[in-house]
């Protein structure tokens, strides 16, 4: 259909992707719900004088003809860009269909639930547990010759306590999220992982006040690196918003902070072997011991910069291709990337030489104050006192806020519980002299 | 439409089926800067199976092919059979609903050009730039769609619904070295082309405010009392405890449904809370919800006490009490699940104004506009968009970063005095859960005073 497709479009780009999902989610404990979804869809980019336009169809039979010209309507009003389609390349190797996961049955699926169920089951906790399979077939090619495509599988489990006692709420989550089914001991992470922090928030204490230490948890540190991404984002590079957009080359951070983005890392959620728009899978250096190195770019970004794709660029059945990042590496850059610590401690070990400080887990609203500018400010969702090295409780009615960029210039250490979350890997982060406001 | 999906319907031999359908038109005009990003039509559709069986769980099956609709009914009944129940599910009766319900287009956007479509937001996007040359950046959105959604269930319901949606949002980024600060303006109607004209204005405020934020210093953390501007208490609500009112939060909940029992008090006698999904002409606003349930204005909190919540036919039965039209699904790609519609806090005395809630606070917090909330239930937050100090009743200086942090048990009964200033919040954006984003609803709310908060900040 792909070749069909650019035959009637001339100089034009295209995506067809077929998705089936099973999906099954335990309430309370019980098994209630299965279901499946089942999508396809094209998304086709045309260049007419000069100018892009796109348009993309989930009919089953699309009308090839009326797509192109649909696309070529919206390239009448686009603007002029100069967007060259890469050529044939070679790709580089990567798994990303599991057979294991691609041939699970409904019954297998519901067995590793109702597994996860029974270990998580407390008196007075209700326990839910979803599990989502993916599997799919991508395909791209462009009117330049290239053309590419790849089967995945992916496998999502979620598991969340929900313990209320009286008028205290207190929820635990956690994911593995990867192409293959999980392991054994990626199951035990993922149960150790939550009673790890549960039990010692069924301790409730008074949060802190003032300018402390605080240790942001693999989880917690979203509002930390969400900043980040946006600063390292070609699209900002080209608005002009980006802080780091000038900064390329300086030491911008603590020697301690290096990003990359690894389309490649073996068995990470988001690797592949090529882009939506047909350029190869490569390891992009986005900050080195500190200094900025560059940024991600799809091809329109780096048309508009004056630099190259980095192979960033992903697709929907609508509108056009926009940035997004792959595996997302933050830490340390001499330390592994791999499997999860089975039993990690809570704190990432930070904590020994903290008088009074926070641990946080989740904050409440990240992403809705003024991310660009790096500046946070979140009520905390799962927090921990720690007092004389030790965790004594939950907090609640707290806030923790700060700028990121002034934070990152001296981090007290990274952490030796490294591990996925989503699509990103990363370790807990200690940050001293975050203020920590409380009622 | 209906007759094809009534023959599918006949083929079922699940003990309760239900197929929805939607055909969903849409266009889109996105400015970026001074650069046109997009400019697209597209057209989405696919259907939704749900099958139920007695002593079993769901089936469920959605799907962009409607040539597979028969196939998937047989799905969808499998699925279900592959679920075992002790406790069954069953559902709150209904009366079946057959009705063609199609809301007022407002001026089909369907009929109007892509290149008209550019001309306005172009226009709305250049009043921001033409602001300040701090203005470094800007995103204006134009979006469109008119959704066609077939629904019909074993129990008799046939529904033919047209929904029309109209967004406009635009955000000004202004930077000055290091400070970098955002405005944000976002209106989203259940309405057409003719009602997003004239809106310039609000865009260069908008604007203009990112550059003011430029200099105000961030606000200094710790609990003060608040003000929420009609916009903000809105969000609050919503976060505040909209989502506790959510009866899937507490129908499988032992401790839950204590927490939440009828009856209890969560504020003040001058506190009326509720959700409206037949109001006319909000976003939220449906004839049905995608249950075929008739949407109901339903009271949540009554002169401070809790005295309602909102349903699906699921939750209904399970707790006994009656479905409310709150099972939404944000398209055909997703089971309907509890979610609010247009939820609102009621008018305090009429004539009641702002300067009467800030009068006799000698050191508070004018906390205005919404950039966003997020809640954790017991816990949520809500961002202004900006603020102003309050100093010896007076609307004093203003500050940024503003960030409220709420406790569902203290935050709403602390609320004291509520002007008779309600509007209406035609937002755009809309609701997160479960998976399903963004849902539109609406807020309403007037002026509303509370004791004591903590907002973030340094301290």
């Amino acid at each position: 259909m792909i070749d069909q497709l650019l035959k009637a479009a001339k100089c034009a780009d295209a995506l067809w992707r077929r998705e089936e999902r099973t999906s099954i989610a335990f309430e309370s404990g019980r098994l209630k719900t299965a279901g499946i979804t089942e999508e396809a869809g094209i998304n086709l980019r045309v260049m007419a004088e000069g100018r892009m336009g796109v348009a993309g169809t989930t009919a089953a039979t699309p009308d090839l003809e009326a797509l192109v010209a649909r696309a070529r309507a919206s390239a009448e009003l686009g603007e002029h860009l100069d967007l060259a389609f890469p050529p044939t390349s070679s790709l580089p190797s990567v798994p990303t269909f599991f057979d294991r996961a691609a041939n699970a049955s409904l019954d297998q699926l519901i067995a590793l639930g109702r597994g996860l169920v029974e270990r998580l089951a407390r008196e007075g906790c209700q326990v839910n547990v979803a599990i989502e399979r993916e599997v799919g077939e991508t395909a791209v090619g462009n009117t330049a010759g290239a053309r590419g495509g790849y089967p995945a599988t992916g496998v999502a489990v979620t598991a969340e306590i929900i313990r209320i006692a009286s008028d205290d709420v207190l929820m635990i989550y956690d994911q593995y999220v990867g192409g293959d089914l999980p392991s054994g001991g990626d199951l035990e992470a993922l149960v150790r992982s939550i009673e790890t922090r549960l039990e010692p928030a069924l301790t409730i204490v008074s949060p802190p006040e003032g300018a402390l230490p605080v240790v942001f948890t693999p989880a917690g540190l979203a509002a930390v690196v969400l900043p980040l991404e946006q600063a390292l984002s070609g699209k900002t590079v080209i608005q002009g918003s980006s802080p780091l957009a000038a900064r390329v080359g300086e030491q911008a951070f603590d020697t301690r902070l290096s990003i990359t983005d690894d389309p490649l890392a073996p068995g990470g959620p988001a690797s592949r072997p090529l882009d939506d728009e047909c350029v190869p899978s490569a390891r992009t250096a986005l900050v080195d011991r500190g200094i900025v190195r560059g940024f991600v770019y799809d091809l329109e970004t780096a048309a508009r910069a004056k630099a190259r794709s980095t192979g960033h660029g992903r697709r929907g059945v609508f509108g056009k291709p926009q940035i997004r990042y792959t595996n997302l590496i933050v830490g340390e850059a001499s330390r592994d990337v791999g499997a999860q610590h089975a039993a990690p401690l809570l704190g990432g070990g930070l904590i020994a030489d903290i008088t009074d400080g926070l641990i946080v887990d989740d904050l409440i609203g990240v992403g809705q104050g003024n991310v660009i500018g790096g500046g946070f400010s979140h009520p905390v969702g799962l927090a921990y006192r720690v007092q004389r090295g030790e965790i004594t409780g939950r907090v609640k009615d707290a806030a923790v806020a700060g700028n990121v960029y002034d934070l990152l210039k001296s981090i007290a250490g990274f952490g030796s519980d490294g591990r996925w979350l989503g699509s990103r890997w990363s370790a807990s982060l200690r940050l001293d002299g975050v203020s920590v406001a409380r009622r | 439409m209906k007759d094809r999906l009534a023959a599918a319907l006949k083929t079922s031999r699940a003990d309760y089926t239900e197929i929805r359908v939607e055909r969903t038109w849409s266009s889109a005009v996105t400015f970026r800067g001074r650069r046109l990003e997009t400019a697209t039509v597209s057209e989405d559709q696919g259907g939704f199976v749900r099958a139920l069986n007695r002593g079993c769980g769901w089936g469920i099956a959605s799907f962009t092919s409607l040539d597979a609709l028969p196939a998937m009914v047989g799905r969808a009944n499998q699925l279900s059979r592959a679920v075992r129940l002790d406790k069954p599910i069953s559902l709150a009766e209904t009366v079946p609903q057959v009705a063609d319900a199609a809301l007022d287009l407002d001026g089909d956007v369907r009929g109007i050009s892509l290149a008209e479509k550019k001309k306005l937001i172009e226009a709305y996007n250049g009043a921001m730039l033409a602001v300040s040359d701090a203005v470094v950046d800007t995103s204006a959105i134009y979006r469109d769609e008119v959704s066609e959604v077939w629904y019909v269930n074993s129990e008799g319901t046939a529904l033919a619904q047209l929904r029309p949606e109209v967004s406009i949002s635009g955000t000004a980024i202004a930077r000055r070295d290091g400070t970098i600060e955002k405005g944000l303006e976002s209106i989203g109607l259940r309405k057409g082309w003719r009602s997003v004209h004239g809106l310039e204005e609000r865009f260069r405020i908008v604007a203009q405010r990112a550059v003011d934020l430029l200099d105000a210093p961030r606000v200094q953390g710790g609990a003060y009392p608040v003000i929420l501007d009609n916009e903000l208490a809105g969000v609050f609500v919503h976060e505040a405890f909209g989502h506790l009112s959510e009866a899937d939060f507490v129908y499988e909940n032992p401790q839950a449904r204590e927490m939440m029992t009828l009856g209890r008090r969560f504020g003040k006698p001058v506190l009326n809370v509720g959700d409206n999904g037949a109001a006319s002409g909000l976003r939220g606003t449906l004839p049905y919800d995608d249950e075929g349930t008739p949407t109901q204005d339903t009271p949540l909190i009554k002169e401070g006490m809790l005295v309602g919540r909102l349903h699906s036919r699921e939750t209904a039965a399970a707790l006994g009490e009656r479905p409310t039209g709150n099972a939404r699904a944000i398209s055909f790609r997703h089971a309907p699940i509890v979610r609010m519609t247009n939820t609102y806090i009621a008018p305090g005395r009429a004539g009641a104004t702002r300067e009467d809630l800030i009068k006799d606070v000698k050191l508070g917090v004018y906390a205005c506009g919404a950039f966003g909330g997020q809640t954790m239930l017991e816990n949520f937050s809500f961002t202004a968009a900006w603020g102003h100090m309050i100093r010896d009743g007076h609307v004093a200086e203003m500050v940024k970063d503003v960030v409220l942090a709420g406790n569902l048990f203290q935050t709403l009964d602390r609320i004291d005095h509520i002007a008779g200033d309600f509007t209406w919040n035609q937002m755009g954006g809309g609701c997160g859960k479960g998976g399903q984003f963004p849902l539109p609803v609406t807020e309403g709310a007037p002026h509303v005073r509370i004791e004591e908060i903590l907002v973030g900040g340094d301290v």
